[in-house]
């Protein structure tokens, strides 16, 4: 029973036999296989249902879907509630009306799981009877007697499971546990765990992808009172962390899609400071840190918040856990994002609550509803700056073509925002109103502002409401601007009109040009202040012209930056570019280098993404990082793994993402040099970047790797 | 400004940032030109020499001519095959300025101590306690303007370290010694005749340093080639082991696997490919050669 490890590393064992049997099992789909046997509750039998209002056939599907869903409890499980009927994997509500699914889940958010924790889900449901009695009669109504409902439906969910573990007295922590929780407040560790694991599980029954947040912080004092009491051993807590996590990975199947099969969302975040400024690291997150390394479970990514004071220890332990590998663990460096949500206009000390959505774009958990638009800012250059390269265009210097571009991006957001502005919202008297959405009840009640309010998750229920728009294209505009800079205005090797003529033909028979492009500058990603400028100044202009649009309707639209895989989408419909890129080759992403253009490593990577402010970039910049296992061995991999994350936090970064890699991965970089130039190898007293290596080099390394 | 640092250069071949095998820490590595030994089995054939000289990579040269437009001395000629005359070579670099596709690159560019200083910079955040610079080759302190550059760094609180094959004179290493807080000492073989045979050098000099340096205080790292068939034997690690429990300030031992990319690199500067596979070690002899050393309770990096 071996868990994947890079480099072949041995991992710890530390879990009982039995708990990691039940993780293995987990992790090679034996439960996501159960899932997809029932996809979903049929709501055909429900006389008129098309006829009736979204919201009704929303709560008759939430309340059928508690009444029906198969109950699951696995051999030996320590925590109970699954969320198991499958079309849920796929981010629907899972209910059906003629074979067709008839509502969408919600993701990219974090739920309040305090409140669950500390006052129970009866809590919720007292605000909600309040609420429905200050609404009867107005046109919330509605959406009041929702919240009861949805309520009403987890309850039943949850008497279901009562049920079923009643007279198992191997099950017997488990009833006694659900008896409490999650309705009534969690008094010890093993209740707050159980508690939030059926909260959890509810929201995913119901298709929605909630993320989980700040674990440690959640859990941290009932462990510590716990162990205080000599009521729980640190083992047995342990065991019980195990079990949530190992739940957690219900949906894996197997089956493939672009972007892997175990992408739930369901983030976590370790470390950092509290609403007071105290560090809050605890048993919890060595806890949590202990099974990611023993069990190699990805299925939670897991960020840590790193600041300036961050301990020795824990900084160690995560780099242990990092370097063996997968990309599990990412860092986060809380002071610039605190500082950065300080600008937004957050209280500092809502600040310091910050988690992530369920993937890294940051927000106050429960309290957000958040929605980003990606868009490629190559394409705005290419299409609309430079006119696709059909005309002779001129600008009388580097600084012209500069506003020109900043123009046509102002342009991009007014007419972006104003549509999508005006598709959440209308105005009516000169006020905004929401507009009625797909009634996303059940995440509502479990975000601060919506049972309140008499507003749903999407209707403006939530304490902030963000439309974010996502920078993507970064390295890619940034260098070729960069590039016209230099061939056009710098050293006039060539007028601008010709340059786009050999564009338009994609560098046919311009091969030396095109190879003078391609090696004789230093692009974005090498630690060159003068192209590093071009990007800080294009982040700096895109976050100021995100903030001109606050205030058009209850948004805000803070700026952030991202591509995820998209890149690979838009890479195809892209143009020649003039730093050496021919039409349709790879393209950056996020915030990473331009593929093949970097050549410095790691830390002049860091070091170019850091120049520009990212503290005005309040959604987010992430920073992917691919480090070779042979380059992180020993002491000295160890303290260089430390010292990058020291140095990216002294630096002012935002968030980073490092993963180690492996063989197989050297040999799809042997195939495609291109997408892997960041790689390092460790080559005996030394460090090359392997695709710089010959093939015979890279054979020998691989093999290396493999042993 | 320093006068001293803007006037005194060193020959450099490479800055390489982000090393993590080069002592503690996240260090940037100089590499510096020009070395006493001809080990057979060198590593850093291009650190061998002390004048600059012009690195080739054929399969990057699109035959673009720019090289033979340029070149006064007719150096390079292109007809199925792009040919170098490097005899004619007068280390102009006009070639390796123009080259497009860095077919054509310098081997060896003189850079004054404040010049290289401000690239150890653009590190500094990374470093932290552990780490910082290295020296290496070649044998840095076969240019005597390493001292120099060791001072500056050491004034600008740079930690620093020093990869030294030994071979040089006692008032050098002397006079270096305030400066480094580290050496990273070459232990090529532990017997005389093989040491003379392959290094072309005897090992006399270097253990004398080496002790006379480990009296001073010095703190000593010692790296320890390992070249299967040559010395790969017990004798040889357990002569390693006694050398390294005979100083006092010695800070472990570390086996570096020979390789054979080296002699890849040789044909880059116009010389035979001189890389022996059968040279490479196995998995089992570093084990063997690092287990040895762990009975004397020695730390192996």
């Amino acid at each position: 029973m071996e868990f994947y490890a890079q480099n072949h590393r041995k991992r710890p064992v530390r879990l009982s036999h039995a708990t990691r049997k039940f993780a293995y099992d987990s992790l090679h789909y034996q439960y996501g296989l159960d899932t997809r046997k029932t996809l979903a509750v049929s709501m055909d039998d429900v006389p008129n249902f098309e006829n009736l209002s979204p919201l009704e056939r929303h709560d008759l599907s939430i309340e059928k879907i508690a009444r029906e869903a198969p109950i699951r409890i696995c051999d030996g499980e320590k925590v109970s509630g699954a969320a198991t009927l499958g079309l849920a994997i796929e981010h629907k509500v899972p209910a059906t009306f003629g074979g067709k699914e008839v509502f969408a889940g919600m993701s990219h958010l974090t739920v309040d799981f305090e409140t669950v924790l500390k006052k129970g889900v009866n809590h919720i449901k007292d605000t909600a009877k309040a609420a429905l009695l200050r609404y009867e009669g107005t046109e919330k109504e509605p959406f009041s007697r929702s919240c009861l409902r949805c309520l009403a439906a987890m309850e039943t969910w949850h008497g279901r499971y009562l049920e079923a573990l009643k007279d198992r007295p191997e099950y017997r922590k488990n009833y006694e546990n659900l008896q409490r929780v999650p309705f009534a407040p969690a008094s010890n560790f093993y209740e707050a765990v159980q508690s939030i694991w059926f909260t959890f599980a509810f929201l995913r029954l119901c298709g929605n992808w909630p993320g989980i947040g700040r674990l440690d912080w959640l859990l941290g004092d009932y462990l510590k009172k716990d162990l205080e009491d000599g009521t729980l051993t640190l083992e047995e807590a342990r065991e019980i962390l195990a079990h949530f996590f190992i739940k957690g990975c219900e949906w894996i199947t197997g089956v493939p899609n672009g972007s892997g099969d175990a992408q739930h969302y369901q983030n976590i975040l370790l470390a950092g400071i509290d609403e007071k400024g105290n560090e809050v690291t605890n048993q919890v997150t060595y806890l949590v840190l202990d099974l990611l390394e023993e069990l190699g479970i990805s299925d939670f990514p897991t960020s840590v918040r790193i600041n300036q004071n961050t301990d020795e220890a824990l900084l160690r332990r995560v780099a242990e856990v990092m370097r063996l590998g997968g990309g599990t663990l990412a860092i986060y460096n809380e002071d610039l994002v605190i500082q950065t949500f300080v600008k937004e206009g957050y209280e500092e000390k809502e600040a310091r609550k910050f988690a992530n959505d369920g993937c890294w774009e940051v927000q106050i958990p429960g309290k957000t509803y958040f929605i980003y638009h990606p868009f490629d800012s190559l394409q705005i250059l290419q299409k609309t700056t430079l006119q696709s390269y059909e005309k002779p265009l001129e600008f009388a210097d580097f600084e012209a073509l500069y506003q020109a571009y900043r123009t046509d991006l102002a342009n991009f957001l007014d007419t972006w925002a104003n549509h999508t502005a005006q598709s959440f919202t209308r105005q009516e008297n000169g006020t905004w109103h929401w507009n009625p959405r797909t009634p996303y009840t059940v995440v509502s009640l479990f975000e601060e502002g919506c049972v309140e309010k008499g507003l749903s998750y999407a209707e403006g229920g939530p304490i902030y409401n963000i439309l974010s728009p996502h920078i993507g294209g970064l390295a890619d505009t940034v260098n070729s601007l960069y590039a016209i800079k230099k061939l056009v205005y710098d050293e006039k090797r060539i007028p601008l009109p010709k340059l786009l003529e050999i564009l338009k033909n994609d560098w046919q028979d311009e091969e030396v040009l095109r190879q003078i492009a391609l090696n004789r500058y230093s692009y974005y990603g090498n630690d060159n202040d003068e192209v590093d400028a071009i990007a800080a100044r294009l982040l700096s202009d895109f976050s100021d012209l995100c903030n001109g649009l606050n205030g058009r309707c209850g948004y805000r639209f803070p700026a952030g930056v991202s591509t995820f895989g998209r890149q690979l989408g838009w890479s195809v419909h892209r143009l020649a570019c003039p730093h050496g890129r021919h039409r349709s080759e790879v393209l950056a992403a996020n915030c990473s280098p331009t593929p093949n253009t970097d050549r410095e490593g790691a830390t002049a990577i860091i070091k170019s993404y850091c120049k520009a402010d990212l503290s005005k970039l309040p959604t987010g910049a992430a920073l992917d990082l691919k480090l070779l296992p042979s380059s992180v061995e020993g002491e000295d991999g160890l303290q260089a793994l430390m010292g990058l994350m020291r140095g990216f936090v002294a630096l002012g970064g935002f968030f980073l993402q490092p993963d180690v890699v492996d063989a197989s991965l050297l040999k799809e970089a042997q195939k495609c040099p291109e997408n892997h130039q960041t790689l390092s190898v460790r080559v005996s007293g030394w460090n090359a970047r392997f695709v710089t290596l010959d093939k015979q080099w890279q054979d020998m390394v691989i093999e290396q790797n493999e042993h | 400004m320093n006068k001293m640092s803007t006037d005194v250069t060193l020959n450099v071949t490479e800055i390489q940032r982000f090393c993590m095998h080069d002592g503690p820490g996240i260090r940037t590595t100089v590499f510096l030109k020009g070395c006493p030994l001809r080990c057979a089995w060198c590593h850093n054939p291009e650190t061998q020499e002390y004048r600059s000289q012009i690195l080739f990579y054929p399969s990057r040269c699109i035959g673009c001519g720019g090289c033979v437009a340029v070149c006064k001395q007719k150096v390079h000629t292109l007809r199925e095959a792009h040919l170098l005359d490097r005899k004619n070579c007068t280390g102009c670099f006009s070639c390796t300025g123009i080259c497009p596709t860095a077919a054509l690159e310098p081997c060896g560019e003189k850079m004054t101590v404040e010049e290289i200083l401000s690239v150890l910079e653009k590190d500094r955040a990374f470093y932290g306690t552990d780490g910082g610079i290295t020296l290496s080759g070649g044998e840095p302190f076969a240019q005597k303007s390493a001292i120099d550059l060791l001072k500056a760094c050491k004034e600008r609180g740079l930690s620093t370290a020093v990869e030294t094959c030994g071979h040089v004179d006692e008032e050098i290493l002397r006079e270096a010694l305030p400066y480094v807080d580290l050496f990273l000492w070459d232990i090529k073989d532990t017997d005389p005749e093989r040491h003379e045979k392959h290094t072309g050098v005897s090992n006399e000099k270097i253990l004398k340093n080496l002790k006379t340096l480990d009296g001073l205080g010095a703190k000593i790292r010692l790296r320890c080639i390992l070249v299967n068939g040559v010395n790969t034997d017990i004798s040889h690690y357990q002569a390693v082991a006694n050398l390294a429990k005979s100083l006092k300030n010695s800070v472990g031992v570390e086996f570096i696997p020979y390789h054979a990319y080296g002699g890849t690199k040789s044909t880059f500067l116009g010389n035979a490919d001189n890389g022996n596979p059968d040279w490479i070690p196995d998995a089992a002899q570093l084990k063997e050669a690092r287990d040895v050393l762990a009975v004397h309770g020695i730390f192996v990096g």
